[in-house]
């Protein structure tokens, strides 16, 4: 077939305009893979971190502070806003410095140490997301309970009997699960993927270690 | 880990690298998703490089693996990529090396590769890379009497999207 053979003869001319990479381009793109994956870890977090912002600013308008107002909550919510902002600083922190520290390694055994590093400062993340959002709720709750009993000292009829008080906790536990379920949950999806994808490099660094 | 293998491993590839520049030439359309293929391939070849033995020539085996991430991964998307506008960027052909016509029909040619599935682009660049049967059915794991028989539908194939 003719045409068919000019193209081969072009596809042979062709040959000498490829790219060229030099012994260093690949092998440094023999380590790549993980650092995209602890780059994504990186970057969710920061639109975690805006969400969270973008929420709070919408959600947070004049009635909310009225209502914070009310059940004297108004320092709570100030401290918890500025502590967990400054500690969600330090995990975007964290992620970053993984993630430079990864795209730098140049060795199989760093970057599997990286690895784990990445792994447990995620894991540290979703523990402090989980134990700062059950510390706040109960908190929350307690404090407008004492608000309630303050008032409820001029109004007889507010006043709590036994069985009143059992519902009242079992629900308030019941609905705390429900949200640390929740998140828990969104976070798993979320990070577990990345996580997973992390995991399974490692294995095949540590296998290639073996070999 | 193994540096002697590392080492020897980047040797080999940056001396082949063609074969995965050429592979990306007829599966990806613009210079981003040829990286990225290039890549993928570079990543694949080093994950099976502890299987590598040498019982046959590293070009040999690296034909056979970088065709087969190209050709997974082009499945994987297939959609995308045949409903995205190819420019032909690759394939520039420099004007003062041919007339007018002949660059037009080679222009033609490529357009056409583009428009084949995944196996098949697999095949037109094992003709175009001078392949025999037997290296052709070793490559993408397939008896030598199915290599021919597909190659000759190929080939039909392309003849009728260049003249319909």
């Amino acid at each position: 077939m003719d045409d068919l053979d000019l193209l081969k003869q072009d596809w042979k001319k062709q040959e000498k305009n490829l790219p060229h990479l030099s012994y260093d381009e690949i092998y440094k793109m023999i380590w790549k893979r993980s650092s995209s994956i602890v780059k994504w870890i990186f970057v969710i977090s920061i639109l975690e971190f805006l969400l969270g912002a973008v929420l709070n600013i919408f959600l947070a308008d004049e009635e909310y502070w009225q209502q914070m107002e009310k059940y004297q909550l108004t320092e709570f919510t100030i401290i918890v806003y500025i502590v967990s902002y400054l500690i969600t600083f330090y995990f975007i922190y964290r992620f970053y410095k993984n993630y430079q520290s990864i795209s730098t390694t140049d060795s199989a055994s760093r970057l599997m140490k990286n690895i784990l590093k990445t792994r447990k400062t995620v894991k540290y993340y979703i523990g402090f997301i989980l134990i700062s959002s059950g510390v706040v709720f109960l908190i929350t709750v307690f404090l407008m309970i004492r608000n309630h009993a303050v008032e409820s000292a001029d109004n007889a009829n507010m006043e709590f009997d036994a069985t009143q008080w059992l519902i009242f906790i079992g629900g308030t536990l019941l609905a705390l699960g429900l949200l640390l379920g929740v998140i828990w949950l969104i976070y798993r999806v979320v990070y577990g993927i990345l996580l997973k994808r992390l995991l399974k490099n490692y294995k095949e660094l540590k296998k290639l270690e073996m070999e | 880990m193994n540096k002697e293998l590392e080492h020897q491993f980047v040797t080999n590839l940056e001396k082949h690298q063609n074969i995965a520049h050429k592979i990306c030439r007829i599966y990806t359309n613009d210079q981003e998703s040829h990286n990225d293929l290039f890549q993928e391939i570079t990543i694949q070849l080093w994950k099976a490089y502890p299987k590598f033995r040498g019982d046959s020539k590293f070009s040999t085996w690296m034909y056979r693996v970088a065709l087969n991430t190209a050709i997974t991964l082009y499945r994987k998307k297939k959609r995308s990529i045949r409903t995205q506008d190819y420019d032909t960027v690759h394939f520039k052909i420099k004007a003062e090396e041919y007339d007018d016509e002949a660059e037009r029909h080679l222009k033609l040619m490529y357009d056409a590769i583009k428009q084949l599935n995944d196996i098949d682009k697999a095949l037109v660049f094992l003709y175009l890379e001078d392949k025999n049967y037997a290296e052709i059915s070793y490559t993408l794991g397939i008896s030598e009497v199915n290599a021919r028989v597909k190659m000759n539908r190929v080939k039909t194939k392309l003849k009728n999207i260049i003249n319909p």
